[in-house]
Formats: C-alpha cells, sequence, structure tokens
C-alpha cells in the first residue's frame, strides 16, 4: 500500500514522500491518527506551490479513505486557516515535525527544514492518518556540520547557530521576534514581508545557476555527510 | 422537479458526506440539490443533519474522536453555507433565539461551537458571545435581544464558577429565560445546584433540550396572556 501510494503521489509531482510512526509521541485528540504522511515538493518562484500541494493531499486523502483508513489532513497553510471547526487542531501538529520523523530531512541551524536533495527548499503537506503504513527511519540529528553561511548572511544575526538533534527539541535555533521585526521591514514586489537570505544561501540542494559559489561549497558539503 | 430516486441518492449523498467529513462532496452535493430543485429544507434535515446525528452516535461509541467530529462539522456547514441562502421557511414546530458563549476565563469555545450549529441548523436566532465572556455581558444580551434561551458553556472547573453567577443575576433580572450550561466539567448534579434548567452532553441532546425549553416556555406565556384576556 505504501509502495501505491509513494507512485502515486511522485507521479503527480510530490518530490519526497516519507511517513512517520509516531505512537505515543500524539496529544490526546490525535492519538489515533499516529502515523504521519510527510510530502514535499520543490518551491519555486512563480509557480502556485500551494495548488499543487492542495491536490497532492487531497489526492493522499482519496486514497487512503477509500482503503477505509481516517484522515486528517493539516494544509500546507495551515497557520492562515482560521474559521472552521478542525482548524483549531491543527497547531498541534508541525509539518516539520512530521518530516523529520519521515527522514525527509533534518531541522538547519536557520531552523527550516533541510532535505539533503533539495535544502530548506521544500514546502511540506501532512496527512495525518490509522492507516497501516511502515514508517521510515526517523532522521535523529542535524547534518549541517561545521557550515555556518545562514548564520554569517543572516541580515539580522538572529541565527543563534545551535544545531537540532531530535534529544534536545526545544534549543533556540532562530531568535524569531528579530528575524520577524527585519522581515518586516522588507517587502517583496507582493508586498508581503519576504527576507529568504538563510534559505537562498543554504548549499543543501542549490542549484549550480543559483550562485557560481556553489561549486565550490561543495566538497565542504560532502564532507558534511 | 427531482424524481423520489434522485432525492433519495442526494440525500443519501449528504448524509454520507457528513459522515465520511467529506467537504468537497458535501458542497457538490448541495449544488446537485438546488440544481435539480429539490426542497433545501429536505436536505438539510434528511441529508445534512441525519449525518451528523449518526457522527454524534459514532462519537458516543468511540468509533469517532474529536477531530473525526469537528471535521463532519466542517462538511455539514460547508454544505448548509450552500442550502442556507435559499431556505424559504423553517419549520420546527418552534423557533426561538438564544443567547450562546463561554464564560469569562475560559476561552475553549469548540462544544459552544458544535451546540451553536446545531441551533444554526434549526433555524434558531443566534446571538453568539464567543469566548471568555464577561459575565456581565450574557444578562445585558439577554435583556437586549429578549432571548428564550441563554446557553452557557465552560471546560475548566475554575471558569465554571462563573455560570452561578450568571445564573442567579439572570433569574433575578428575569424569572422566565431558560438557562442551559454545558461543558466538560459540567454534570447532571451541577445544573441542579446551580439552578439551571438544563445541562447537555453533547450538541444533539442540547437542541433536543433546547426546543423542549423553548416550547414549554411560549405555553408559559400563552397561558399568562390567555389568563389576562379573561
Amino acid at each position: 500500500m505504501k509502495d501505491e501510494l509513494r507512485h502515486e503521489q511522485l507521479s503527480m509531482g510530490a518530490k519526497v514522500i516519507g511517513v512517520a510512526a509516531l505512537r505515543g509521541y500524539m496529544s490526546g485528540e490525535l492519538a489515533h491518527l499516529n502515523i504521519a504522511i510527510s510530502i514535499g515538493v520543490d518551491r519555486r518562484l512563480n509557480e502556485d506551490t500551494l495548488s499543487q500541494l492542495m491536490k497532492l493531499q487531497k489526492r493522499a486523502v482519496r486514497f487512503l479513505k477509500s482503503r477505509g483508513y481516517r484522515t486528517l489532513a493539516i494544509p500546507p497553510d495551515s497557520d492562515r486557516q482560521k474559521g472552521t471547526f478542525i482548524s483549531k487542531l491543527y497547531s498541534l501538529f508541525t509539518h516539520k515535525m512530521a518530516a523529520t520523523s519521515a527522514g525527509i530531512g533534518w531541522i538547519g541551524k536557520n531552523g527550516l527544514l533541510i532535505s539533503p536533495d533539495y535544502g530548506p527548499r521544500l514546502s511540506l503537506v501532512t496527512v495525518l492518518t490509522d492507516a497501516p503504513l511502515e514508517p521510515d527511519w526517523p532522521m535523529e540529528r542535524s547534518l549541517c556540520g561545521d557550515c555556518t553561511l545562514c548564520v554569517q548572511y543572516c541580515p539580522s544575526q538572529a541565527i543563534t547557530g545551535a544545531e537540532w538533534s531530535r534529544s534536545s527539541p526545544f534549543v533556540e535555533l532562530v531568535k524569531l521576534s528579530v528575524c520577524r521585526s527585519h522581515k518586516a521591514t522588507k517587502r517583496a514586489t507582493d508586498g508581503k514581508p519576504n527576507c529568504g537570505l538563510c534559505i537562498n544561501i543554504c548549499p543543501y540542494g542549490r542549484r549550480e545557476s543559483d550562485s557560481q559559489n556553489a561549486e565550490e561549497k561543495k566538497p565542504a558539503l560532502k564532507r558534511c555527510y | 422537479m427531482a424524481t423520489e430516486e434522485k432525492k433519495k441518492e442526494l440525500l443519501e449523498k449528504l448524509k454520507n458526506a457528513v459522515i465520511q467529513y467529506d467537504e468537497d462532496t458535501a458542497k457538490e452535493a448541495a449544488n446537485e440539490v438546488l440544481s435539480v430543485g429539490m426542497e433545501p429544507n429536505d436536505a438539510i434535515f434528511n441529508g445534512l443533519v441525519s449525518g451528523m446525528v449518526e457522527v454524534g452516535r459514532m462519537f458516543e461509541a468511540q468509533e469517532y474522536f474529536v477531530p473525526e467530529l469537528l471535521m463532519c462539522a466542517d462538511a455539514l456547514y460547508a454544505g448548509l453555507d450552500i442550502l442556507k441562502p435559499h431556505v424559504t421557511q423553517l419549520d420546527l414546530g418552534v423557533k426561538g433565539s438564544v443567547v450562546i458563549g463561554t464564560v469569562e476565563g475560559d476561552v475553549h469555545d469548540i462544544g459552544k461551537n458544535i451546540v451553536k450549529m446545531m441551533f444554526d441548523v434549526a433555524g434558531f436566532t443566534v446571538y453568539d458571545l464567543g469566548r471568555d465572556v464577561p459575565l456581565d455581558k450574557f444578562v445585558q444580551e439577554q435583556l437586549r435581544t429578549d432571548s428564550d434561551l441563554v446557553c452557557l458553556s465552560a471546560m475548566m472547573t475554575t471558569t465554571m464558577t462563573g455560570m452561578k453567577k450568571v445564573i442567579d443575576d439572570l433569574r433575578t433580572k428575569n424569572p422566565n429565560v431558560k438557562i442551559m450550561i454545558g461543558g466538560a466539567p459540567v454534570s447532571q448534579d451541577v445544573a441542579e445546584k446551580y439552578g439551571a434548567d438544563g445541562y447537555a452532553k453533547d450538541a444533539t441532546n442540547a437542541l433536543k433540550d433546547a426546543i423542549n425549553m423553548v416550547a414549554s416556555l411560549k405555553k408559559m406565556k400563552d397561558e399568562v396572556e390567555a389568563k389576562k384576556k379573561k
């Protein structure tokens, strides 16, 4: 069943998909939905990532429901979904938690999910379910290594440089208030707060065309692994 | 006009959309109801609501848990939003108005919202005060709107005591008003001790009780007026 789901998702444009077993880690309301499916697509400018993710998510929900399993789909922009009953429960579970538990990546120094292939350039969606899917190995610690590019390039010095690991999940990686107040001063062309340097600079998954520096950074990157 | 068969099919579709918490299907079926010229009232009560009744049963039997219940309620609203503007008249035998809210200090409003939904569906006029509502506000709002019913919700034992104050105030200002309370720490005992007229452990029961209460209230009023005439 898992392979079938994986193939369907990948053929529809998902870049990564993983399954996390979360028995014993879910808060009470969600305790019976202890399998999380994390689906990611790579984020490109000028493409409607959101609608693509919603499409993938709906497909996954159909897939599981038609086989008689329960689902709780957490939308990609769960923080902006208000006004429905279920939106109150979205905050009980995070996309990043699902992704690291499903082995898709780790939490980088910049506080974002880093995948070995796509770096911090993934957008995620989560489907919780009770379907008995075989879980993937969770990611236990950060693979950022000695790299501190995001720490150096952050214009607001919000990144502390601490490293994430599953055993110490509450270390402050990014001073969020500092990041936010900096972001508020920068506007993208659509008028929304914007920065994203820590995404752009991350050598993981960076495309050659992004920068000529990428080639130089790569050897260091290989050592990190 | 739609054939009986088509009607049955659509009612079943609406019902299952709610049970299967499938918002898209609920919307689709609701639009179909309108396009085939079916009575929206029928679709709401024999489709959406009968789905929710089944969900309530499954919740009680612990087949469904809180997330499913919430998603089912969302599916019901998705259909209701489409159908409601086309409803010409709702007839449950009784109509009433209700002031509803979660008491001061308490921000838990999921249960309150589900009860509110049932009142909405039943065609009550609902004055929703939201959550963390100052205790005086309930009394003011009841007097302003002359509602038949006041519903109080509390999810914590610490905020539950606020309900007693509201009930006492309401009783002195307006002895006729009916008061219902609900929430996790509330029980029949608490309801009696606080002097509430009703206590409901879930939304379906709340609605049934509410309809009974409003009916008895209306009857009382009628009797009083009949006596005056004599």
